[in-house]
C-alpha cells in the first residue's frame, strides 16, 4: 500500500517535470542563457567580433559611470520614461472614460481612438518624421501662422526628447485605451445607478466607482507601458539617431549602438546589466505597492 | 513493424526515383563554381549591381556570382564578422570605407595583394588616390568598387532670382555665406544646410590638408590620437556657426533619414545649397526640376583646397576559400572594375569610375558632354593631391569618431561655443581610439 503511493508520487512528480521541460528548455535557451552570457560579457574586454579577450572586473561599468554620454543617455531615459508613461495612461484613460459612454455613432470614436494600434512604429515615426520637419512640416506651419518663432523639433536638445515623447506617446494610445475601455465597460451598471440615486458629480462617480473598479487593468497597463518605454528603439533611431549630443540616446538605443555599431559588446552588456536592473526594481516596486494595496482593499 | 516494411521500401523506392530528376539539374547547375556576393546596394544601385552580375554569369560558362542584399553597411558588417571565418562566409563582401581598419585586421579576409601576385594582374589602370585608400603598408587590401567623393549642390535657378552669380569650381566658405545671405534676404528663409554629419567634418578637414588622427592618419603605424584640435577644425565649425547666427541655416538634425530628408528638399525647392556625397547626383538629377549646380567641396579663404577623401565601398575576399573560388571571385572583380563596366556603372549611379580608362570610353564621354555636371566630381578626384590628408583616416573606432565630430557641430548650431565643443569632440576621440586599441591589441 505505502509503495503504491510511492510511485504514485514518483510518477506524478515525472508528469510534471516533463510538462515544465518544454517551457524550461525555451526559457534556458532564448532567456537564461543570453541572460548569463551577458552578465559574463559585461565583465570582458571584447574584441571587434565580441570575443571575450580577458577579464576586466568592473571596468566596463566604471568607464560608463565616468562617461558624459552615458550620463545624458541614463537621464534622459528615466525622463523619457516617466512622462511617456504617464502621458501614455492618463489620456488614454480620459479617452477610454469618454468613449465609454453610451451615444449614436460612439463605435466610430472607438475605432478612430484605437486606430494607433494598426501603425507600426516605423510607419509611425516616419509619419511624425514629416511633421517635425523643420521646413514643410505640420508643426511648423502652425507656428508660422501663429507668427511664432520656428523651432528646430529633432535638432534642439530639449524638443528632441519631447518630439520623441509625443511620438510615442501618440504611438501607445491606441492599446492601453483598448484595454481601459474594455475595464470600464465591465463595471456593472448597478453601481452607477446607485450613485445616482444618491446624487454623485461625474467627478466623484470617476474617483470613488471607475478608477477602483478597474486599478487592476490599470496597473497592467502602467506596467506594460513602462516596460515598453523602457525599450523604445525604432523612433529614436529615425526622428534622431540619438542626437543631438545623446540627447535622446535611450538606453536601449545605446546599448545598439555600442553592440552593433561600434563594435564594443563588453560596455553595451554592461549597460543591458544596469537596464535590467533597472527594469528588474521598477518591476518589484510596483508588485510590492500592487500587493499593498491588494491587502488593504481585503481589509 | 515487419509487415509494413515491403510497402515502404516501394513507397522509398518511388520516391527516390522522382526526385532524381532533381540531383541532375542541381549537379548540372553546380558544375559552375558559385560565388556568394554579399552587398549593400539598393534601388537604382542595386539593378546596377545586379546588371554587372548578370553581364559576368552570361559572359563565360565556369562562374556564376549570386548576389545577395546584407542590409546596409552598418548592418551587413556585423554579420559578416559574425560568419567570417567560418564555410557560412561569402566569398565576396562589399563594404564601406570606414570599416577597411577593422576588416583588415580581423584575420576574416585575404588581402587583394594576394590575388594580384597570384594571377599577375596590373591595378595600373585602376586610379591612383581610390587605390591609395585601401592600400596599408604598401598591400591593396580590397578592390576598389563604388567609390564617390562629396560636392556641394546648388541651384542655379534660385541663384539667378535672387541675382547672384554662378559659384566658382572651387568655392571658399565666405563665397557659400555671401550666397546664402543674399538667398535669405530675397526670400526670406534659411536655404543653406550643412548636415551635423561626422563624414562632413571630416572631408572639409581633409580639404585643408589636415589629418584627422596621428601617425600620419594611422597609415604609417597605428594612431593613438585625434588631431583635429586645430585652426582647420575651427574654420569649420565657424563657418557653420556663422551661418547659424545669420539665420541662413537649415539644421535636418541627426536621424537616420536626415540625409534623405536634406536631398529632397532641395530636389524640391526648399534649400538650394547643400553638400554631400556625389553618389547622390543621379538622383538628384533625375528628380531636379531646375538647373543644378555642382562644385567642388568649399575651402576656406586663404587655405589651398586640399581635395577629398574618398568615399564609399570595395569589395573584400574572405580568408580560406578554395583555388577555385578565389580564381572566379577575382575574374568578377576584373570585370566588374573593367572599363566598360565602370563606365556604365557611373553612369547608372553618379559613382565614380574606378578605372581611368573609362573616361576614354564614347559611353562615359557622351554622357559627361550631355549632362556637364556630371563631370565635376571627376575633375575635384583629379585635382586632388595625393597625401595623408586625402588618403583619409585609418581607424577602428571611426564610428565613434563620427559621432563626436557630429555632436560637435549639432551643438554649435544650437549656440554652444566653438572652442570648447571642438576640444571636447577632440578628447573623446583619443579616449575611443585607445579603447579601440585594448581591443584590437595594437
Amino acid at each position: 500500500m505505502k509503495k503504491d503511493k510511492k510511485g504514485q508520487l514518483a510518477s506524478q512528480n515525472l508528469l510534471a517535470w516533463s510538462l515544465l521541460l518544454p517551457s524550461f528548455i525555451i526559457l534556458g535557451i532564448f532567456v537564461f542563457y543570453p541572460m548569463v552570457k551577458t552578465f559574463i560579457l559585461s565583465m570582458q574586454l571584447t574584441d571587434l567580433m565580441g570575443n571575450p579577450i580577458k577579464f576586466i572586473g568592473f571596468k566596463n561599468f566604471l568607464n560608463l559611470f565616468n562617461s558624459d554620454s552615458f550620463g545624458t543617455s541614463f537621464t534622459v531615459t528615466l525622463i523619457f520614461v516617466f512622462f511617456s508613461t504617464t502621458l501614455t495612461l492618463i489620456m488614454s484613460y480620459l479617452m477610454a472614460v469618454l468613449a465609454s459612454q453610451k451615444m449614436k455613432g460612439i463605435a466610430l470614436f472607438r475605432t478612430m481612438f484605437s486606430s494607433t494600434m494598426g501603425v507600426s512604429v516605423t510607419v509611425a515615426s516616419i509619419l511624425w518624421l514629416f511633421m517635425f520637419n523643420p521646413q514643410i512640416g505640420l508643426f511648423s506651419k502652425i507656428l508660422t501662422l501663429l507668427h511664432l518663432p520656428q523651432i528646430n523639433f529633432l535638432s534642439d536638445q530639449t524638443w528632441s526628447l519631447i518630439a520623441i515623447i509625443g511620438t510615442t506617446v501618440w504611438m501607445n494610445l491606441g492599446f492601453s485605451f483598448l484595454i481601459l475601455l474594455g475595464a470600464i465597460q465591465a463595471i456593472p451598471q448597478d453601481l452607477y445607478q446607485v450613485a445616482d440615486l444618491d446624487g454623485a458629480s461625474w467627478w466623484m462617480r470617476l474617483r470613488k466607482i471607475t478608477i477602483p473598479s478597474t486599478s487592476a487593468t490599470i496597473f497592467f497597463v502602467t506596467v506594460v507601458t513602462l516596460i515598453n518605454a523602457f525599450q523604445t528603439f525604432g523612433q529614436v533611431d529615425i526622428l534622431t539617431s540619438g542626437g543631438p549630443d545623446y540627447h535622446t540616446n535611450l538606453l536601449v538605443y545605446a546599448i545598439y549602438q555600442d553592440a552593433f555599431v561600434n563594435h564594443s559588446v563588453g560596455r553595451a552588456s554592461a549597460q543591458s546589466v544596469i537596464l535590467t536592473i533597472i527594469i528588474m526594481i521598477f518591476t518589484m516596486l510596483q508588485f510590492y505597492v500592487k500587493n499593498k494595496k491588494g491587502a488593504k482593499n481585503a481589509n | 513493424m515487419f509487415k509494413n516494411f515491403a510497402k515502404y521500401t516501394v513507397l522509398t523506392t518511388i520516391g527516390i526515383g522522382a526526385l532524381l530528376p532533381l540531383t541532375q539539374v542541381h549537379a548540372a547547375e553546380t558544375k559552375r563554381q558559385n560565388i556568394v556576393f554579399w552587398h549593400s546596394m539598393t534601388g537604382q544601385n542595386q539593378q546596377a549591381i545586379e546588371r554587372i552580375v548578370n553581364e559576368f554569369n552570361a559572359s563565360q560558362t565556369k562562374y556564376k556570382v549570386t548576389p545577395e542584399f546584407q542590409g546596409q553597411y552598418v548592418e551587413a558588417l556585423p554579420k559578416f564578422l559574425s560568419v567570417g571565418g567560418t564555410s557560412k562566409a561569402p566569398d565576396l563582401f562589399q563594404s564601406n570605407e570606414i570599416s577597411t581598419k577593422q576588416l583588415s585586421t580581423s584575420g576574416m579576409i585575404e588581402p587583394m595583394q594576394t590575388l594580384i601576385k597570384k594571377y599577375k594582374y596590373n591595378t595600373k589602370d585602376l586610379r591612383k588616390n581610390i587605390l591609395n585608400y585601401y592600400t596599408i603598408n604598401g598591400k591593396l587590401y580590397s578592390m576598389p568598387f563604388n567609390s564617390s567623393a562629396p560636392v556641394l549642390y546648388y541651384n542655379k535657378d534660385a541663384f539667378k532670382d535672387a541675382g547672384i552669380d554662378d559659384l566658382p569650381t572651387n568655392p571658399t566658405y565666405e563665397q557659400v555665406t555671401e550666397a546664402a545671405k543674399k538667398l535669405k534676404e530675397k526670400t526670406g528663409s534659411a536655404k543653406l544646410s550643412i548636415l551635423p554629419y561626422g563624414w562632413t567634418f571630416e572631408e572639409l578637414l581633409a580639404n585643408q590638408n589636415q589629418t584627422l588622427v596621428n601617425n600620419g592618419n594611422g597609415r604609417k603605424k597605428t594612431a593613438t590620437e585625434a588631431t583635429f584640435n586645430n585652426k582647420a577644425g575651427k574654420n569649420i565649425l565657424n563657418w557653420i556657426k556663422t551661418n547659424a547666427t545669420a539665420g541662413t541655416l537649415v539644421d535636418f538634425g541627426t536621424g537616420a533619414n536626415a540625409g534623405d530628408s536634406e536631398v529632397s528638399a532641395f530636389t524640391s525647392g526648399q534649400i538650394d545649397m547643400f553638400m554631400n556625397s556625389s553618389a547622390s547626383l543621379g538622383n538628384i538629377k533625375k528628380n531636379a526640376k531646375f538647373n543644378v549646380g555642382v562644385t567642388y567641396l568649399p575651402h576656406p579663404e586663404g587655405t589651398k583646397a586640399n581635395g577629398v577623401v574618398i568615399g564609399g565601398a570595395s569589395i573584400w575576399l574572405s580568408k580560406g576559400k578554395s583555388t577555385k573560388v578565389q580564381k572566379g571571385a577575382f575574374e568578377f572583380l576584373k570585370f566588374a572594375t573593367s572599363a566598360k563596366e565602370q563606365a556604365q556603372w557611373s553612369i547608372d549611379t553618379g559613382y565614380f569610375a574606378v578605372n581611368n580608362k573609362s573616361y576614354d570610353t564614347k559611353l562615359l564621354k557622351d554622357a559627361f558632354k550631355e549632362t556637364p555636371i556630371l563631370a565635376a566630381p571627376v575633375n575635384q578626384l583629379k585635382a586632388t593631391k595625393i597625401n595623408a590628408a586625402s588618403a583619409g583616416a585609418l581607424i577602428t573606432a571611426m564610428s565613434k569618431e563620427r559621432v563626436n565630430t557630429q555632436n560637435a557641430m549639432e551643438n554649435v548650431i544650437n549656440g554652444k561655443d566653438v572652442d570648447s565643443e571642438l576640444s571636447k569632440a577632440a578628447k573623446q576621440t583619443t579616449t575611443d581610439i585607445k579603447e579601440a586599441n585594448e581591443q584590437t591589441g595594437e
